[in-house]
This record gives C-alpha cells, sequence and structure tokens, in this order.
C-alpha cells in the first residue's frame, strides 16, 4: 500500500519536473477560448515550430479569452511589453478592433505584427433547411424585412464576422445596417448551433469553422467571400460571382510584444516562415479550409497599417464608428 | 453489438500495461490537485498538457492520462469538502452541505467511501450515455437557444430559495451578490469597463476561485479563531473504514436519477457540472421533501451532488466531441488538447475518426474503474487528515490556498480580495445567509446576462420572447413553483424554526 | 433582530449605489444604449427588494463573539493581508513563517507549537508545490531592497480598515 503509494507520488513528481521544464518555454497566447481560430493558430503553430524543430521545447498554449481579444492585447502591452519568449495569435479581428479602437484606445503600434501564414476564407452560411438558397435570397429578404433575419458569428457586435453580412448589404444597396441583428455568441461552432437550432437565420464565419458541420450536411455555405472559388470547396459560389464585390479574408498569423530586440523579432519571423514552408503546415491548412496567404516580417507590417487605415475608413463609412 | 464492437476498437486502442500505469499515476496526481483548494480538474488538465509532450507521448496516452486526470480531479475535489467544509473545486460545492455535517459526526470514511461510489455511478452511467446517445444527443444542442438557457439558469436560481436558510430573501440575497459580481469587468460588446471602480485589476473580472476559498477556506480561519475548534469536524473520533453498504443501497435511486438530471445538464454546453450537480441535490432534496433532512448530513444529500457533477462532466463531452462546443472549463481545456493532438471535434468526428472517439470512451471506462479501486484504500489515509491537530491544519489550508490562488496570476490584488471574501463568508454564514449561492451566481452571472442580452438583440428588447417556446416555458413555471412552493410549504408544515443562536455556525 | 436589520441596512445602500453605478456604465455602438445596464439594473432592483424582506422580517441574532475574539479576528486579518503582500517581495518561506505561526497561535495559543507548525508548514509545503506540484512562480526567498518592501506595504495602505 505504502509503497505504491511512493511510486504514485514519484511518479506524478517525475512528471511535474517535465511540466516545471517545459514552463520556461516559449508561450503563445490564443485571445479566446479554446476551439475558434485563434486557438487552432497557437497550437497549429506551436506545434509544427516544435515537430519541425524551430523551438526546443513545446509552445505552451494561454488562452486568454476576453473583449474580442483586447484582454490579451492590453496584458501584452501593459505587463509583457519586453517577453522574447512570447507570442500572440492574431488575425482579421484583432486589426479590425483595433481599427475601430475597440481596444480601450490601445493601438496598432504597440506591438509588433511577425506575419501572416494562411487565410480563413469568410463565409456565410444557413442551416441545411433553409429557405434560403443564394446569398441574393437574405439580401432582398432583408431589404423586404430587416428584422427578419439574424445574423449569429463567433465575434463580438461591431467585430469582422459582424462586418462581413454588413459588408455584402452595403454592396447590395441597404444602408440602414443598424437595423441589421446580430449576436455574438462564443465561437464559430456555437454561431452554428444557434443558426441551425433555428434561433438565428444565417451564421457568419470563417471556413475552418464550417468544414465539420458542412461534411455532416447540417447546413449549407451560400457564399465564400473570396476572389476565386476555394479549392477542395469548389461547390460553394463566391459572393463575387453572385454581384456582391466583398472579399473577406481572415489571415492567420502572430503578434509580439513590442520592446523585444530586432534580432530576437528576426528570429520569430525566421521561425514563422520555416512553418510556412512546411509540408504539415500545407497538411494543416488543407485540412482545415485554410488558403495560403504568406506574408513575414518587414513586408507584412506595411500590410497591417494597410489594412487597419482600410477598415478605419470602412467601418465608419458602415456607420460602426462616428 | 455495434456499440460493443466499437468498444473493442477502443480498448484496443486504449488498454495497454503502459496506459494502466498512465491512469493510475493520473488518477492519483488528479486526486491531489482536486483536493487542494484553488486548483481544480481545468488547473489539472492545463498543467498536464506541456508534459505529455514532453514524455513523448503518443495521442492515445495523452488522452488517457488526461481523462485520468480530470476524473480523478473530480473525485478529489470532495474530499476538501466533506472533511473541511472547503469545496476542493466548483462542482464539489454541493457536497459539503450533507458531506461536512456527516464528517462532524464521525461518518467520515462512510461520507467519502459513499461520494466514491456515488462518483462512479454517475460517471460510468454518463459514459454509457455518451456510447449509446451521444450522435443523436448532440441534437439537443440545438433546441436551446437564449431564451431558454435564460430560463434555465433562472430555474436554478429560484430554486436556490428553499436551501441552507430558513429565509428565502436571504439566498435569494446571497445569488444577488454573486451575480452582481460576476458583472464587474470588461463588457464583452462594448469593449469598455463596468463597475470596476476605474481599478485595472478589476478588468478581468473576479475569478470564481477566488470567491470559493475565500468564502470557505479563509472564512473557516475566523470560525475556528472564534470557537478554537471546537464543534468542527477535526478531531471527532472516527470509526473504522469499512464500506457502507447499508447506505449505498439505500441511495440506489437517488444515484440513478441524479446521474440523469446531471448527465442532460451537462449535455447542454452552458451548463456544465456545478449546475448538474446543483440541480441533482435540489431535484432529490425536493423528491424526499422536508423530512429527508437534506442539510443535516444525510447519505442521499452526499450521493445526489456527486452522481450529478461526474454524469455532467461525462455529458459535457457530447456537445464538445459533437459539436466542439465546450460544455465546461474542463471540457475547454480537453477540446484544446484535442486539437493540439490534430483532432478537429465536429459532427463528423465519430464517423471519421472512430479510433479517437471509442479510444477516448475507453479511456473514460478505464479511468473510472482505476479511481473506484483506489477509492477504499484512499479514503484510509484522506481521514487521517482529521487527526491533524487544527492548529497546523487550519494554517495549512490557509496557506495552501494563498499559494492556489496566487498561482493563477501572481497577483498579490487576487489574495486581497481573497481575504475580503473571507470576512464576507464570516458574516453572512453568522446571518444564516447561504453561501453556495454567492457562488452559483458569480459561475453562472456572465452566462445568464449574455442569454437575456442575446435574447433581447434577437426579438428587440421584447420581453415576451423569453416565453417564446414550450422548454422556456417549461423553466419558467418549473422555477417559478421552485421559488414560491418552499414558502407555502412552509407555512404549511410548520417547520419547528432552527435558531443560528446556538453555538457556532457552521 | 438588530443584526439582521443592520444588515439589511448595509446591503440596501450597497443595492442602491449598485444601481446607481449601473446607470452610469458607459456604453457604445457595439453594445447599445440599454443592454449592457439591463442585468445589473434587474440584479441591483432584486437585492434591494432581498433587502427591504430582511429588514422587515428578521431573523433572531446569531451569538456574536466577545471583544477579545474581535481582536484576534482582526489581528489575523491583518496577517493575512501583509502576507499577501509580502509573498511576492519576499518570496514563500519567510513570510510562511510568520503568518502560519501566528494563525496557529490564535486558534490554540501555545507558543512552541505555534513556531514548530510555522516552520514545519513553511518547508513542508514548499516542497510540495515547488516539486511535487511544479508550480513555477512560487519562489523560496528573495532580498527585496527597501524601497521594494515599502511599495508593497503601501499597497495596505488604503486598504486598512476598507474591509
Amino acid at each position: 500500500m505504502t509503497k505504491r503509494l511512493a511510486g504514485a507520488l514519484i511518479t506524478s513528481a517525475v512528471l511535474t519536473f517535465g511540466a516545471a521544464g517545459a514552463s520556461t518555454a516559449a508561450e503563445c497566447i490564443a485571445p479566446a477560448n479554446p476551439g475558434g481560430g485563434w486557438d487552432f493558430t497557437c497550437r497549429q503553430i506551436g506545434k509544427i515550430m516544435y515537430d519541425i524543430g524551430a523551438v526546443d521545447k513545446p509552445v505552451q498554449v494561454t488562452n486568454m479569452p476576453g473583449a474580442g481579444g483586447g484582454l490579451a492585447f492590453g496584458n501584452v502591452v501593459n505587463e509583457r511589453s519586453d517577453d522574447a519568449d512570447l507570442i500572440v495569435a492574431a488575425s482579421t479581428a484583432t486589426t479590425t478592433r483595433l481599427a475601430q479602437n475597440a481596444y480601450a484606445g490601445m493601438t496598432a503600434d504597440q506591438v509588433r505584427f511577425v506575419g501572416a501564414i494562411g487565410a480563413d476564407p469568410g463565409v456565410i452560411v444557413v442551416a441545411a433547411d433553409s429557405e434560403y438558397q443564394s446569398l441574393g435570397d437574405l439580401v432582398e429578404a432583408i431589404k423586404a424585412d430587416p428584422g427578419s433575419v439574424a445574423f449569429a458569428g463567433g465575434s463580438a457586435v461591431g467585430g469582422f464576422d459582424h462586418m462581413k453580412p454588413l459588408m455584402v448589404l452595403k454592396e447590395g444597396g441597404f444602408t440602414d445596417i443598424t437595423k441589421v441583428k446580430y449576436i455574438g455568441v462564443d465561437g464559430g461552432a456555437d454561431a452554428i448551433t444557434q443558426t441551425v437550432g433555428g434561433f438565428t437565420q444565417a451564421m457568419t464565419g470563417d471556413m475552418s469553422e464550417v468544414v465539420s458541420f458542412l461534411a455532416n450536411g447540417d447546413i449549407r455555405v451560400i457564399a465564400v467571400l473570396t476572389d476565386e472559388r476555394v479549392p477542395g470547396f469548389e461547390d460553394i459560389p463566391t459572393a463575387k460571382e453572385q454581384g456582391y464585390d466583398v472579399v473577406a479574408v481572415n489571415w492567420r498569423g502572430l503578434y509580439v510584444p513590442k520592446d523585444i530586440s530586432d534580432a530576437q523579432f528576426d528570429e520569430w519571423a525566421g521561425k514563422l516562415q520555416q512553418v510556412a514552408d512546411s509540408p504539415e503546415w500545407a497538411q494543416a491548412m488543407a485540412d482545415n479550409g485554410l488558403a495560403p496567404f504568406t506574408k513575414v516580417g518587414g513586408d507584412f507590417q506595411s500590410y497591417i497599417d494597410g489594412l487597419v487605415a482600410d477598415i478605419a475608413g470602412l467601418s465608419k463609412e458602415l456607420g460602426v464608428t462616428q | 453489438m455495434d456499440i460493443l464492437a466499437n468498444l473493442a476498437i477502443g480498448f484496443g486502442v486504449a488498454l495497454s500495461p503502459y496506459t494502466l500505469f498512465l491512469a493510475v499515476c493520473g488518477c492519483f496526481l488528479g486526486t491531489i490537485i482536486g483536493a487542494l483548494p484553488g486548483l481544480g480538474p481545468s488547473n489539472g488538465v492545463a498543467i498536464l498538457i506541456p508534459i505529455t509532450f514532453t514524455l513523448g507521448l503518443d495521442a492515445t496516452s495523452a488522452l488517457v492520462l488526461m481523462t485520468s486526470v480530470y476524473y480523478g480531479a473530480m473525485y478529489g475535489g470532495r474530499i476538501s469538502s466533506i472533511l473541511l467544509n472547503i469545496p476542493g473545486d466548483e462542482p464539489a460545492l454541493m457536497t459539503t452541505l450533507d458531506g461536512y455535517p456527516m464528517a462532524k459526526a464521525g461518518r467520515a470514511g462512510d461520507a467519502l467511501v459513499l461520494s466514491g461510489v456515488a462518483s462512479f455511478v454517475g460517471a460510468l452511467l454518463a459514459t454509457i450515455g455518451l456510447m449509446l446517445l451521444a450522435p443523436s444527443l448532440a441534437r439537443v444542442a440545438f433546441l436551446f437557444g437564449p431564451a431558454e438557457y435564460f430560463a434555465l439558469y433562472l430555474l436554478a436560481f429560484c430554486t436556490l430559495g428553499g436551501m441552507a436558510s430558513n429565509n428565502q430573501a436571504k439566498a435569494a440575497l446571497a445569488a444577488c451578490i454573486g451575480l452582481g459580481i460576476a458583472m464587474i469587468g470588461v463588457d464583452s460588446s462594448s469593449g469598455l469597463p463596468r463597475l470596476t471602480g476605474g481599478n485595472l485589476h478589476l478588468y478581468d473580472g473576479i475569478d470564481f476561485l477566488v470567491a470559493i476559498v475565500g468564502l470557505f477556506a479563509i472564512a473557516e480561519i475566523f470560525f475556528f479563531i472564534e470557537s478554537h475548534g471546537k464543534g468542527s469536524s477535526i478531531g471527532v473520533k472516527l470509526g473504522k473504514v469499512t464500506i457502507p453498504w447499508k447506505d449505498i443501497m439505500a441511495t440506489r435511486w437517488t444515484m440513478l436519477r441524479a446521474s440523469g438530471v446531471g448527465f442532460i445538464a451537462g449535455i447542454l454546453p452552458g451548463a456544465g457540472a456545478s449546475l448538474g450537480s446543483f440541480l441533482a441535490y435540489m431535484t432529490e432534496k425536493s423528491i424526499a421533501g422536508p423530512k429527508g433532512g437534506f442539510g443535516t448530513g444525510v447519505p442521499k444529500g452526499i450521493a445526489a451532488p456527486e452522481a450529478g457533477n461526474n454524469s455532467a462532466a461525462g455529458g459535457a463531452l457530447v456537445p464538445m466531441l459533437t459539436l466542439g462546443v465546450p460544455g465546461s472549463g474542463t471540457t475547454a481545456v480537453l477540446l484544446a488538447l484535442l486539437m493540439t493532438l490534430n483532432i478537429t471535434p465536429g459532427p463528423t468526428l465519430f464517423s471519421e475518426r472512430p479510433e479517437v472517439v471509442w479510444g477516448l470512451i475507453a479511456s473514460l471506462l478505464i479511468a473510472n474503474f482505476v479511481l473506484l479501486a483506489m477509492n477504499v484504500p484512499m479514503v484510509k489515509i484522506f481521514v487521517k487528515i482529521l487527526m491533524v491537530p487544527a492548529w497546523v491544519l487550519l494554517p495549512g489550508v490557509t496557506m495552501i490556498s494563498f499559494v492556489g490562488i496566487y498561482s493563477l496570476s501572481g497577483s498579490y490584488f487576487d489574495l486581497l480580495l481573497m481575504i475580503g471574501f473571507g470576512v464576507l463568508g464570516y458574516f453572512l454564514r453568522k446571518l444564516d445567509v447561504p453561501t453556495v449561492p454567492v457562488i452559483l451566481g458569480i459561475l453562472l452571472g456572465g452566462k445568464m446576462e449574455d442569454a437575456l442580452r442575446r435574447a433581447m438583440t434577437l426579438s428587440d428588447g421584447d420581453p415576451m420572447y423569453l416565453f417564446s417556446s414550450p422548454i422556456a416555458i417549461g423553466f419558467w413555471i418549473a422555477a417559478i413553483a421552485g421559488f414560491v412552493a418552499p414558502m407555502f410549504l412552509r407555512g404549511v408544515l410548520k417547520k419547528p424554526e432552527k435558531h443560528p443562536t446556538d453555538g457556532p455556525v457552521d | 433582530m438588530a443584526s439582521d436589520r443592520i444588515f439589511g441596512l448595509i446591503t440596501l445602500i450597497t443595492a442602491v449605489a449598485y444601481i446607481a453605478a449601473a446607470t452610469q456604465i458607459q456604453t457604445n455602438f457595439f453594445s447599445g444604449e440599454f443592454l449592457p445596464k439591463l442585468f445589473p439594473l434587474m440584479i441591483g432592483a432584486v437585492a434591494a427588494l432581498c433587502s427591504l424582506s430582511i429588514i422587515f422580517k428578521p431573523d433572531p441574532d446569531p451569538a456574536w463573539p466577545q471583544p477579545p475574539t474581535w481582536v484576534s479576528m482582526a489581528i489575523a486579518v491583518v496577517v493575512l493581508a501583509f502576507y499577501a503582500v509580502l509573498l511576492t517581495p519576499l518570496g514563500f518561506i519567510l513570510p510562511t513563517v510568520f503568518a502560519a505561526g501566528i494563525l496557529s497561535y490564535q486558534i490554540s495559543p501555545r507558543i512552541k507549537p505555534a513556531i514548530l507548525s510555522g516552520i514545519g508548514l513553511s518547508l513542508g509545503l514548499f516542497v510540495l508545490f515547488k516539486y511535487a506540484l511544479g508550480l513555477g512562480n512560487i519562489v523560496a526567498y528573495r532580498i527585496p531592497t527597501a524601497a521594494k518592501l515599502w511599495d508593497a506595504i503601501a499597497i495596505l495602505i488604503p486598504f486598512v480598515g476598507g474591509h
């Protein structure tokens, strides 16, 4: 009895020594609950970095949900601005919130964007038994009665998932956007549950969030918001070919704290490039409906600056911000 | 037959001497983590994820280790609930109500064994339910929209009225305190702080662990200073630890019913294990009626919440595996683990990756049996805690609480907050205000508000939307009945009033 | 009777203050004008009703402790508060010896067992947390500068008497 106890204790001690060692490894903050896009970014990039030997210890993933990523952003800016072992998952949603000044006054130049290595095409989804067969049906229904269609999405109100239908509606000539109903729920899977359950009429999100439900026949994707149809999903029409010229992709990438040295920044950029070039990442993208989209280093920073300016302009135009 | 064949595949994947060894280690470690105040199943699993990489475990071994830790922590949470009236984690909250009185009566061993058996029954039934029904049960989540969730949470709070206090207003006030605390922090839809008084430390809100540990563990210190340990469970003469067959047989229907209630609560992504144990306890309490003696240390009062919370934990795996929607903090961590192993849960997981699903189910069964087998011998060790003198044990528990909370954020602020909760807990218990509703309020407040706000958005602010489906109406009726019935019954039955004046309040 | 009435009055004032604070919640386009205030207002209203009910239908008074016991408990609060702020600048072991020792003494007022339990708990728990559970942010000891020590203690000044 005592012997067995001692044995178990020793084992647990050995197990936890491992943990103590690993805790000094690089950390990736996913600013949302497990299961969403940011979580995916951290876990996949972290895992591939370790598998291909870009880092010598497994990357520890921390979930820090709150304020649409604002909590994590504030934490990095205020408390860990010189932590060279820290990377944070980012996406279009990050820049959207920054552009809309939704991170309590914090700005994009308070961190450094390392790069993006894939993009998740935006989608508009309805339940499989929905009366809406095309994007046109949905837009016309909203024009006729804005209250008849409610959207569910994984981002908070005013976030990127919310912007997608608004951009489509604006293209369709509907401008009274405050009438459009949108609820932000806890991630894409939850948004689909609400839509399949009939509580909302449409779901707005990313391709990666809907793949499994699509395969199961629960939902119908009525539009993908890319220039061309997405490889692997050729039967899904783009919004563009349905007459709504809206492109909204959610790039997947990372930012790091601002006060790390240029050498440390370049090191992360190099590691991210390694991941982008790896066959493992190619496979992960194919499995999850991501389209290739690689911009790393200084190139990416200028892309971000442009994007923030664009979204800020668009938000103003759409009336989301003053 | 299909299921048996699948299960055979599962065990083929998950059962080997090595995985059994991992399961034993995981269960042991989980039990310890669960028993320490401030550390719960989510911490346990989160702490261990990096280990699976360090040890280079393959997907199946990692799953076995994780599920063992998960179940072990669920088991462990009850130990400090029963022995010291301090819940080790939030699903073990309800177990304090009857577990601690039993320990004070010298039946700590019986209570621990019984709760172990109830946990086993709950977890086993939930695993069987998961095997048989998961794909079809996933559909239940589609029936629950904002209005239904709001009514469900309301039901939970309304049934609180008759609980642990003779005065319904006090129970309701306690719930309001918890709900009010839950509102503090950055509002997710505006990104602006609410009710923080400009204090940056409050922007993330107040962690419910800080409140649990404060209200229970720290408050306990003050009671010990007041009473010098008299009238507590510590130092009570203990009988030999045996298996209380009589109690187990007497509570068999309670365990079955509680498992059912817990499992259903677990399936709903918005509910989770705490609500499962809570609803299971309240259901059994109302079935037993005022003569059932719930709250005074009856075996049914232990069997119900323990079967309920373990079964809810199993039920929570249904939406996690079939929809990718985690139903509780712990399943969220398990979901993260699956994603790290490059497995994306969703409706096609059962058909596309049967070896993963059935391997997981098999590892749950393994963890269950290992825990049951370890349970009786471990109880013999745990009851020895009560032989430690109070002047060592209580400072020890306090210091453990401090470290547990300190490990959350590394900030003094949470610690000061915890002391504040301790003082609050002392006065609340002195005044016969139950503290369990405070915790439930903090746990469920954010979700309840989200449900209300979504309902108001969808309905353009029409309150009638909250009564728009049969499910929602059913919950409303049950909620109102649950709140009104005790007042009415109390008048009719003229239950002799318990005076909180005799000696220290527990 | 009197205890419940005072308690009810305190919670009533708190509830009213909470309602007042809820009406001042900042909102913006994303959240809508009213929704962030709705639920806090509902909670405040229910809490106020409960408080009134407690004031008008109070329970019998509990047995409050004697003045010396209040002093003991106040000391415990102060000790724990100091422990909370000193854990970061001084590390785990030294503050724990004192905090655990003093608490032990207050539960059972004997000097020698109290000192022993302070030292024993401090070392034992440190080993448990650091090596068996791997909680990385527990540090054995730190030697702080006077300024850091003062910073830590200064945290408490607005808190003294604030509980």
